[in-house]
C-alpha cells in the first residue's frame, strides 16, 4: 500500500510529554493508519533550522504535510477525536 | 512641559534614531527589555526596524529579529524603502530572524499540554548564529492569540527576557494598545517583565495625522519627560525632543544691546532690546511689523551677528523680494550664509518639528538674532494657545542659554481706532497672555485722527530697560521705518 499520509512530530528534547505524544500518536496510527504514513520525529534541540523553516513555536507539534492541506496538532495528542480531525482534514475542491 | 530627570546608574544603549536617544538621555538600558506600546499605525514596527538596522550599521551590534506579525519576506520588502537592506545584512550574518509570521497552516490544540520550548530554542540558536546583542520582538498580542493556554506564553516570554538579561543582550518588544483608558497591552503580562516602557499614539489632525510618544517609565535611570512629537520619512523616524530645563545657563545680558538700525527707535530704547531677550512686536495688519524684523536682522548683519528669519506669514521668496525693494540683498546674505530662512506648513503645524528647524538653522550658522514672523499665525493653525505658549517657553529656554535675541511678530486685530485717550485700553488681548515669558513688548497701533490714519509705537514693557515710557509716531518709507515726534493728543 502506498504512503498516503506523509508526518512530521516536533518535539523538544525527550521528555515526558514528548514520550505521552509519540506513544498517543504510534497508537493512533497502528490502529487507523496502519501502513499508509510515514513519520519523522524532529527534535528542536537537536535540528533548530528545521524548526525555523517550519515556524514551529510549540512541542510537541504533529505536522500533516500530506495530503493537503498541511495541518498543525498541537500538544501531547491524547485527544484522540481532535487528531483524527486534523489528520483526516481534506482540501475542498 | 517641564523636563525633569530622573536619576540613576543603569547603562545605557544607544538606539540610532534621531532624537530618540536624547529623550531617553543616552538610548535604552542595556541587557534590559523596553516596551514599545501602541495602537496601530503609530510606527512602533519602525522603532524595532530601526533599532536593529542602527545597531548593526553604527553600533556594530548584531541583532535577532522576532515576528509574530508580517513574515521574513515582507519585512525585507518593507524596510527597502528607508534604504536599509536586511537581505545583505542577513547575508553577510549579522541580521537573524526567528520567522513567526503569519502562515496559513490550519492549527488544532489537541490538549493544553504543550510550551514553547522550541521558540526558546529557535531564539537561542539565532543570538547564537549572529553572536546578536539586541534583539526585538513584534508583536506580543500575536503570540498570544495564537495559543489558547496563556500561561503557557507568559511563561515563555518570562524565561526569554530572563535568559536575554543574563546574556547581555538589549530588548525591545511592542504590544498593541487598544484605548487610551486600557491597560498597556492585552494580556497585561509585559508591564511586568520589561523594565521600561515607551508609548506611542496617533493624533488625528486637519489634514494628517501626528504621532507622539511619551515614556511611561524607564526603571532605574534618567530620562526627559514629556509628549514629543515624531514623525516617519523616508529615511527612518525623527523624534523632536523637548529642550531641557536643567543644564542651561541663562547669557542674559543686559549692557549689551541689540538695536534695530532705526534712528530715533534705538535710542527710546535705550540702545536697543537686550542680549538674550525675546521682544514681541504687536500689531494691526500693515503696521510694519515685518518691516521692523527685517530692520532688526538687517542691523545685526552690519555689525558682523548673523540671522534667522522664520516665515509663517509669507513665502520666503516672497520675504527676500520684500526686502530687495528697502535695498537689502537677503538673497546674497544668505549664500554667504549670514542669514538663514526657516519655514513650515500652516496646516497640522508640528511645534517640537518648528522648534528643532530654528534651533538647527540658528546653530547651522551661530546666528545671534531670530525674527518669528509671526507667532499668531502659529495661533491660527493647528496650535492652541497653550501649545504657542509650551513652544514660546522653550524658544525662550534656548535663546537666553544661548545669547540668541529674537523679535517675534504678533497680528493684534484689536486696535484700529482708538478712541482718544484710551490707545492702549481696551486691548484684552492674546499677547497679554504671553506676557509673563517675554521680556518685552513693542505695541504698534493705528489711530485714526483728523481723517488720517497716524501710525504710533509705544514701548509696553522691557525687561531691564530705562526705556521711554512716551508714544511716538512713525511712518513706513521706502528705505526702512522713520521716527517721528512725540505723540501728544
Amino acid at each position: 500500500m502506498a504512503v498516503k499520509y506523509v508526518l512530521k512530530l516536533y518535539v523538544t528534547g525527550v521528555t515526558p510529554r514528548s514520550q505521552a505524544a509519540l506513544k498517543n500518536l504510534e497508537k493512533i496510527l497502528d490502529e487507523d493508519y496502519k501502513g499508509v504514513y510515514s513519520l519523522k520525529v524532529i527534535d528542536v534541540m537537536k535540528q533548530p533550522q528545521l524548526a525555523e523553516d517550519d515556524k514551529i513555536l510549540a512541542t510537541p507539534t504533529l505536522i500533516k504535510d500530506l495530503p493537503p492541506p498541511v495541518a498543525r496538532i498541537i500538544g501531547d495528542l491524547s485527544d484522540r477525536e481532535k487528531v483524527l480531525l486534523g489528520l483526516d482534514m481534506v482540501a475542498i475542491r | 512641559m517641564e523636563s525633569k530627570t530622573k536619576k540613576g546608574a543603569v547603562e545605557k544603549v544607544f538606539t540610532g534614531i534621531r532624537g530618540f536617544d536624547e529623550i531617553l538621555m543616552g538610548g535604552v538600558p542595556k541587557g534590559r527589555a523596553t516596551l514599545i506600546s501602541g495602537g496601530t499605525g503609530t510606527g512602533k514596527t519602525v522603532i524595532l526596524n530601526e533599532f536593529i538596522y542602527r545597531g548593526i550599521t553604527q553600533f556594530k551590534e548584531n541583532g535577532v529579529y522576532v515576528t509574530f506579525e508580517e513574515d521574513k519576506r515582507d519585512i525585507v520588502k518593507n524596510v527597502k524603502g528607508f534604504g536599509w537592506d536586511y537581505a545583505s545584512l542577513i547575508a553577510q550574518k549579522k541580521l537573524a530572524f526567528v520567522d513567526a509570521g503569519a502562515f496559513r497552516d490550519i492549527t488544532i490544540e489537541s490538549s493544553q499540554n504543550y510550551d514553547l520550548s522550541p521558540l526558546i530554542e529557535r531564539v537561542k540558536y539565532a543570538l547564537k548564529k549572529v553572536k546578536a546583542k539586541r534583539l526585538v520582538i513584534d508583536c506580543l498580542d500575536n503570540l498570544f492569540a495564537r495559543f489558547q493556554n496563556k500561561d503557557v506564553v507568559r511563561q515563555a516570554l518570562c524565561q526569554i527576557i530572563a535568559e536575554l538579561k543574563d546574556l547581555g543582550i538589549t530588548v525591545l518588544m511592542t504590544a498593541e494598545k487598544s484605548g487610551p483608558e486600557q491597560a498597556l497591552s492585552r494580556y497585561g503580562v509585559e508591564e511586568f517583565v520589561v523594565d521600561g516602557v515607551i508609548e506611542l499614539e496617533l493624533i488625528k489632525g486637519q489634514q494628517q495625522f501626528l504621532r507622539r510618544m511619551f515614556v511611561r517609565k524607564l526603571r532605574g535611570t534618567d530620562f526627559r519627560s514629556g509628549i514629543v512629537e515624531f514623525e516617519i520619512t523616508d529615511q527612518g523616524l525623527i523624534f523632536y525632543p523637548k529642550i531641557s530645563a536643567t543644564n542651561l545657563v541663562a547669557k542674559i545680558d543686559f549692557q549689551t544691546r541689540k538695536g534695530f538700525g532705526i534712528k530715533g527707535l534705538d535710542d527710546i530704547l535705550d540702545g536697543g532690546i537686550p542680549q538674550g531677550n525675546i521682544v514681541l512686536v504687536s500689531g494691526n495688519t500693515g503696521t510694519g511689523k515685518t518691516m521692523f524684523g527685517m530692520c532688526f536682522l538687517k542691523q545685526g548683519m552690519n555689525e558682523g551677528e548673523n540671522a534667522v528669519f522664520v516665515a509663517l506669514e509669507e513665502p520666503i521668496e516672497q520675504v527676500k523680494k520684500t526686502a530687495l525693494t528697502h535695498g537689502w540683498d537677503f538673497k546674497r546674505h544668505e549664500k554667504e550664509g549670514r542669514i538663514s530662512f526657516v519655514t513650515t506648513s500652516l496646516i497640522d503645524i508640528s511645534h517640537d518639528r518648528l522648534l528643532h528647524q530654528i534651533i538647527s538653522a540658528v546653530e547651522g550658522i551661530n546666528a545671534k538674532r531670530v525674527v518669528i514672523d509671526s507667532v499668531s499665525s502659529l495661533l491660527s493653525a493647528t496650535m492652541g494657545e497653550e501649545q504657542v505658549r509650551q513652544f514660546v517657553i522653550q524658544l525662550d529656554r534656548y535663546f537666553k542659554a544661548n545669547g540668541v535675541t529674537c523679535v517675534m511678530n504678533y497680528l493684534s486685530l484689536s486696535n484700529f481706532g482708538a478712541a482718544r485717550g484710551q490707545l492702549v485700553g481696551n486691548r484684552a488681548t492674546n499677547e497679554m497672555r504671553l506676557s509673563s515669558i517675554l521680556d518685552g513688548i513693542i505695541m504698534l497701533l493705528y489711530v485714526e485722527r483728523g481723517q488720517k490714519i497716524k501710525k504710533l509705537l509705544n514701548i509696553l514693557k522691557m525687561r531691564g530697560s530705562q526705556h521711554s515710557k512716551e508714544i511716538f509716531g512713525y511712518e513706513i518709507e521706502e528705505d526702512g521705518i522713520k521716527m517721528g515726534e512725540k505723540y501728544e493728543e
